[in-house]
């Protein structure tokens, strides 16, 4: 057991201890380091004016993770080299801050350390081809400028970014690789006593221990819904226990009929292989959040936070997906759909925990698609989502699985217009109308900012309509809401 | 030595921002610094019944809890709370009393050794309340709204209302084509990216150092001064660098007010940060519900003009602007009539916002054109330049310069308007529709007196002061170019110092008129000093510039250069050997020329594209080409940025930006940037900025300044062109997806 978390600042280590269990990185780096290059701007996660670097060791290679610091508990740190702004520049610029100057990224100044080192980041991305204009409205769709309206950053970003790293982070990776393996080790980490303790267990048997005996304790796997509820909620938690560390726990298998995803696994991680069941789950992943919040927040968290405008449980539930729960050494599964119960209740029993998602890949005859719709195009909430999958046979569809964000209070099947799609012929829409009257039926949407429930009913149905569409054709461009196979994946 | 007035400097404070080395208000620390948190009201109207904060005080390392009942000595008189640009009114004054006039006022700072502490204990103060009835919905108070007088403070009576002209009723009744509708514009926040904060340092001798996020550090100083009975010399204001301000930080915000209470009760250093939350409760761009009414000749002139306006200040002060006069400045009409009333609601008072008033009220005019040119079957386009007007149509004058004729001409060309097909719903890419819409910008060309200190030494190097702000404009940048210029020295000689109440004089940073009125300043001081070095030379044995006149000399290349006979030149060093000198300081105000027989603006043309998937109602702004007038332009990288950032706040202000508040409980329920939603890198497209050649000689450098005609028409363009793609004509900003479909 270690009673410390430990990561690199500037080749040293830092080892804390005593600290707050929801002790924020931007918080420890302003007020405990006084290293003020860092900044807040909302303390949500929204704006991207805290972005950090995590510098890690993932089997042999670099990777440097762009973060929001604001909302990131400092444990979460541990085993990372944090590099935020004030250490880039070292005698000269780095070349992305040189570009910054030079193509006058930066007017009040504010939001710049937060864009630098998210075009740090974009630095190092392992790249495959060219960087094009989209790849980087993409990686730094996270950060907002109120000043500059953006294109002279990206701008900088094109100039600076394109060629391999050469900067002394690049030139010091084996050193770097040898004093983060020396932070490495298999030990759980409590920092704390009983009462008050920041957890991170390194095994899953540790952590169905340490929940089964504090089941009152707040798991955390990104931080990116939790970290709001101290910063914006100003709530207290007192038991943490950080998921980050579990060995397994991230584990991907992707199997020729389906993919399991580890509860801890990113958004980042998951688009590739989910983008390879079907290109509009990696356009969905694209506009899930910023980079920031895609480079921590799990699928598993998505699934457990339990939200009714969370974006992968519908698509996942359109899918076909089974949920793998563990409570102490016992695992269930379940269908995904069943764990959402009631707005804020999942089926989840104390002590248990998200273990992993296993989800269906499509058939030869199956038929996806999935539209994000909301206020805002990118970096926004959805204020509707919708997931369908059609399985065809021939002209008819055998059977439909539709499920919906934003429309409930949960994450929902469709189950009215499924049904009503059975035999239905993709060839004439006048055969469609039931279905689209069903999907109406299937819910009765809320009010709010985000939309109206007139417009969520309209939009539940134009999102029918649209995917039978391209059911029915070849998927073609004209019906999409965003590009298909747009390519603008960065990295992994 | 080439110019550096003109060209693409990168800015100075560059490499301090890059780095992170630049320093905000909150960032600036002392010994034994303190930090304080905000507890703020959570209803709309009525008084504090009983406030009790024993739980926050007992939490260890709380020092104190200010509230209205503890507070330090404060002015009980009005008067010492109005600042240089305060509306007519009695301004708030926090912490002042049990008064509750808006949700999310200040009614407690908790101070604490540590930030966190602060944070929590606030949350543990108990307030109970009386609560009073109150409206903050607009709509409601539309018929108790009253009209506006002209405002009591000068420095505020340019936006006195403007006179009508004609008999517009008549005019427009007999119109032979008639266009009227009704626009609103919600309330928006200013949101820049840096948090509200000051820093109030108790040096040894007890005097004040505050740091403050503030677009005037004298009016800052004045404020304090006012409100805490301090003298001018207890109190110095910084800001040397701020993280956005758009209007925000014109007025005293009251985190400054805070900071220093906090700092007088316990004689100790205290820093006050507002969350983003909190920032809702400073000013914001009023709401504004407009109704146009057009009248034109079947030929597309104009004949009359209406423009009725209701616009949204607090209960306790009247903030406006001279939201109705653009529309009759704008365009060619005899007949014109306003009427501008205000509604006073149960919030903060509203206050500048980028473009105030033309941001929202030529927003509605030219979506009114857009609809006339509609009715007259006449291009967009060709409609405004049937109403062009050479001539100021308020005042009947001509213009120091105005190149709109210009604008319109390489902007319709950049953009290819000339392809546009009229009829709405024509245009489509696949199943996209496809919509161009244009609009036309107009801002004023102010200058205001300021003063100017030059330090000139021997070794060629000198040092600029002035008591402005860079507020991200660049002004740092722009005072160095034109200092370097005008001293004939390369820009790495010349140091600027500013954000600093001690120095020379300076209006607020606002309205885009510091870029003309510090260059002008610069120039004029910079004149002290080529004269005195001239006095020097002249002095010298056999000097060759003896029988040469003050106005026959410039600084060039570390030289006093004859401007007939470049040969006859005497270094600077040379010049300040021969008297001895060191140094040479100059300080100098410049009153800007009143030059009231010509108008002074700027203008541009905005031409959109938005391409929209009509079941979902998704709209993108594919393409922006602004093509701006506003006389000499000082730096292309700076400028360029500044319009840039103009469009994409006129974007936000048409698709996204509203402030949405719960009337039932008066409280802002999109309080935070999750969900006020500003426009984010993706929104964004292919933005073209283009300058026309605009030569003016209202001051010597010709310069306009640029801050806000970037945003003004865009909406407007935006909105034209979801028109023009999808035949529907929303009204009401901003164009969101369910207003679109319904
Ligand atoms: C700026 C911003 C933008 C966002 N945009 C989007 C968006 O576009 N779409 C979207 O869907 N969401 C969005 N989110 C929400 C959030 O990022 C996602 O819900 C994310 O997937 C949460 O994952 P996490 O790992 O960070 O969860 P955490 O915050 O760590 O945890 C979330 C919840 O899940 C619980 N939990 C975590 N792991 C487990 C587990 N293994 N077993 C049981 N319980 C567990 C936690 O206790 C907590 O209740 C956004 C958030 C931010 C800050
Ligand atoms: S401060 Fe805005 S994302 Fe962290
Ligand atoms: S430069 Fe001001 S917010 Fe980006």
């Amino acid at each position: 057991m270690r009673n410390e978390i430990r990561f690199l600042r500037g080749g040293r280590e830092v080892r804390l201890s005593g600290f707050s269990p929801t002790l924020t990185l931007l918080d420890y780096l302003r007020l405990h380091e006084r290293a003020l290059g860092t900044k807040e701007g909302c303390a949500e996660g929204d704006c991207g004016a805290c972005t950090v670097v995590l510098r890690r060791c993932v089997d042999g290679h670099v990777t440097y993770a762009p973060v929001n610091s604001c909302i990131l508990f400092a444990g979460q740190a541990d085993g990372a080299e944090v590099i935020a702004v004030d250490d880039l520049a070292n005698g000269g610029l780095h070349p992305v801050q040189q570009a910054m100057v030079e193509s006058h990224g930066s007017q009040c100044g504010f939001c710049t350390p937060g864009f630098v080192m998210a075009l740090f980041g974009l630095y190092h991305a392992p790249r495959k081809g060219p960087l094009t204009r989209a790849a980087v409205n993409d990686f730094i769709a996270g950060n907002l400028c109120r000043c500059t309206g953006y294109r002279p950053i990206v701008d900088a970003a094109l100039a600076a970014c394109t060629a391999p790293p050469q900067d002394r982070f690049a030139e010091d990776e084996p050193e770097a690789v040898r004093r983060l393996a020396a932070l490495a080790d298999d030990a759980d980490v409590l920092v704390g006593d009983d009462r008050r303790f920041f957890a991170a267990p390194a095994s899953i048997a540790s952590l169905a221990d340490i929940y089964a005996s504090h089941p009152d304790a707040v798991l955390v796997s990104g931080a990116t819904d939790v970290g709001l509820w101290i910063t914006k909620q100003l709530r207290d938690l007192p038991k943490i226990i950080w998921l980050g560390r579990v060995r397994g726990l991230d584990a991907i298998s992707d199997e020729p009929d389906a993919v399991t995803f580890g509860a801890t696994v990113t958004h980042q991680a998951a688009m590739p292989h989910l983008a390879a069941i079907d290109p509009d789950l990696g356009a969905l992943l694209r506009r899930f959040a910023g980079r920031q919040v895609r480079t921590v927040g799990t699928i598993g968290g998505n699934i457990a936070n339990g939200s009714p405008i969370g974006d992968t449980p519908p698509a996942l539930i359109a899918l076909g997906s089974t949920l793998i729960l563990q409570q102490g050494d016992t695992t269930r599964t379940l269908p995904l759909e069943d764990f959402f119960i009631a707005y804020g209740r999942q089926d989840r029993r104390p002590g248990e925990f998200v273990r992993a998602v296993r989800v269906a890949k499509l058939g030869p005859d199956d038929c996806f698609r999935c539209y994000k719709i909301s206020k805002r195009f990118d970096s926004d909430i959805s204020a509707v989502m919708g997931a369908f999958r059609f399985t065809r046979n021939g002209d008819h569809i055998a059977a439909a699985r539709i499920a919906f964000g934003g429309m409930a209070a949960t994450p929902r099947r469709a189950a009215g217009a499924e049904a009503a799609l059975a035999g239905v012929r993709l060839s004439d829409p006048t055969t469609w109308s039931a279905a689209l009257t069903a999907v109406d039926a299937d819910f009765s949407p809320l009010d709010d900012q985000r939309g109206s429930a007139r417009y969520r009913r309209d939009t539940a149905r134009a999102l029918l309509r649209k995917a039978l569409i391209e059911a029915a054709g070849t998927p073609t461009r004209e019906t999409r809401v965003v590009d298909i196979r747009e390519d603008a994946v960065v990295g992994r | 030595m080439a110019p550096y007035i003109g060209t693409a400097v990168s800015r100075v404070d560059g490499v301090a921002k890059v780095t992170g080395a630049a320093k905000y208000a909150a960032e600036f620390s002392a010994p034994g610094l303190l930090y304080a948190s905000i507890v703020s009201a959570t209803i709309t109207k009525g008084r504090i019944t009983r406030i009790d904060t024993s739980a926050a005080l007992a939490v260890e390392g709380v020092l104190t809890v200010l509230t209205h009942e503890n507070r330090p000595r404060m002015a009980d008189k009005d008067e010492a709370y109005k600042d240089e640009v305060a509306p007519d009114g009695s301004p708030f004054r926090p912490l002042y009393d049990d008064k509750i006039k808006f949700n999310g006022q200040p009614i407690a700072l908790v101070v604490a050794e540590r930030s966190e502490i602060a944070r929590f204990a606030a949350s543990l103060v108990v307030v109970e309340y009386g609560a009073a009835a109150y409206v903050t919905d607009v709509f409601r108070r539309r018929e108790a709204a009253v009209p506006v007088k002209a405002p009591a403070n000068p420095s505020e009576a340019l936006f006195a209302p403007p006179k009508p002209r004609g008999d517009a009723d008549r005019a427009l009744a007999a119109a032979a084509v008639r266009h009227e509708g009704e626009y609103y514009v919600p309330i928006e926040h200013h949101n820049p990216m840096e948090l509200y904060a000051a820093t109030a340092i108790v040096d040894p001798d007890g005097k004040l150092t505050v740091y403050d996020k503030t677009q005037g550090v004298q009016n800052i100083q004045h404020y304090l001064c006012g409100v805490f009975g301090l003298k001018s010399d207890d109190v110095k204001v910084m800001n040397p660098y701020m993280g956005g301000g758009f209007g925000s930080g014109l007025r005293p915000q009251f985190e400054v007010v805070l900071a220093v209470l906090a700092a007088r009760a316990l004689q100790r250093s205290v820093r006050v940060v507002l969350t983003r939350q909190q920032m809702y409760a400073l000013g914001y761009r009023p709401a504004m519900i407009q109704r146009i009414a057009l009248g034109a000749n079947r030929d597309g002139t104009l004949d009359a003009i209406s423009h009725d306006a209701i616009t949204v200040t607090s209960q306790y002060e009247d903030f406006y602007r001279q939201e109705t006069a653009w529309s009759g400045l704008l365009y060619t009409s005899a007949n014109a009539k306003y009427a501008h009333r205000l509604a006073h609601l149960d919030l903060a008072t509203s206050c500048d916002m980028r473009a105030p008033s033309a941001a929202t009220a030529v927003y509605a005019l030219e979506a009114a054109m857009d609809e006339l040119a509609v009715a007259l079957k006449l291009d967009p386009l060709e409609l405004r330049l049937r109403c062009y007007s050479d001539r100021d149509q308020h005042e009947d004058r001509p213009y120091s310069s105005k190149a709109l004729r210009e604008c319109y001409r390489q902007g319709a060309e950049a953009f290819g308007w000339s392809r546009r097909n009229p009829e709405p719903r024509s245009m489509r890419e696949g199943t996209d529709l496809v919509g161009w819409g244009m609009a036309t910008g107009v801002w004023d060309a102010f200058q205001a007196p300021i003063t100017v200190r030059i330090v000139l030494t021997a070794n060629g190097h000198a040092e600029v002061a002035c008591a402005t702000s860079d507020i991200g404009t660049g002004t740092y940048t722009i005072m160095a170019q034109v200092a370097a210029d005008m001293l004939g020295l390369p820009l790495d000689n010349i140091s600027i110092k500013l954000g600093d109440s001690s120095l020379p004089q300076s209006p607020v940073e606002g309205g885009s008129w510091i870029a003309a009125s510090v260059s002008n300043g610069i120039a004029t001081t910079a004149a002290r000093i080529r004269n005195e070095l001239l006095r020097l030379a002249k002095q010298m044995p056999g000097s060759p510039l003896a029988d040469v006149g003050s106005d026959d000399v410039a600084l060039a290349d570390g030289k006093l250069v004859s401007k007939r006979d470049s040969s006859r030149a005497v270094s600077i060093a040379d010049a300040m050997r021969q008297g001895a000198v060191e140094r040479i300081e100059q300080e100098e105000t410049t009153n800007p020329a009143q030059d009231e027989k010509r108008a002074h603006n700027t203008h541009s043309a905005i031409f959109a594209e938005v391409k929209i998937d009509e079941q979902l109602g998704v709209i993108r702004v594919t393409r922006v080409v602004s093509a701006i007038a506003a006389g000499r332009i000082l730096n292309t990288k700076t400028a360029t940025s500044q319009i840039l950032g103009g469009v994409v706040w006129g974007i936000g202000m048409a698709l996204h930006e509203e402030t949405q508040i719960d009337h039932t409980f008066g409280r802002i329920v999109n309080a935070n940037i999750a969900e006020y939603h500003v426009p984010v890198h993706a929104d964004i497209h292919d933005i073209k900025v283009i300058f026309v050649d605009e030569p003016d000689d209202s001051n010597p450098l010709g310069i306009k300044g640029l801050g806000e005609i970037g945003i003004v028409g865009v909406a407007a363009a935006v909105a034209n062109a979801v028109y023009h793609a999808t035949g529907k004509r929303v009204r009401d900003l901003p164009i969101s997806l369910d207003k679109l479909l319904a």
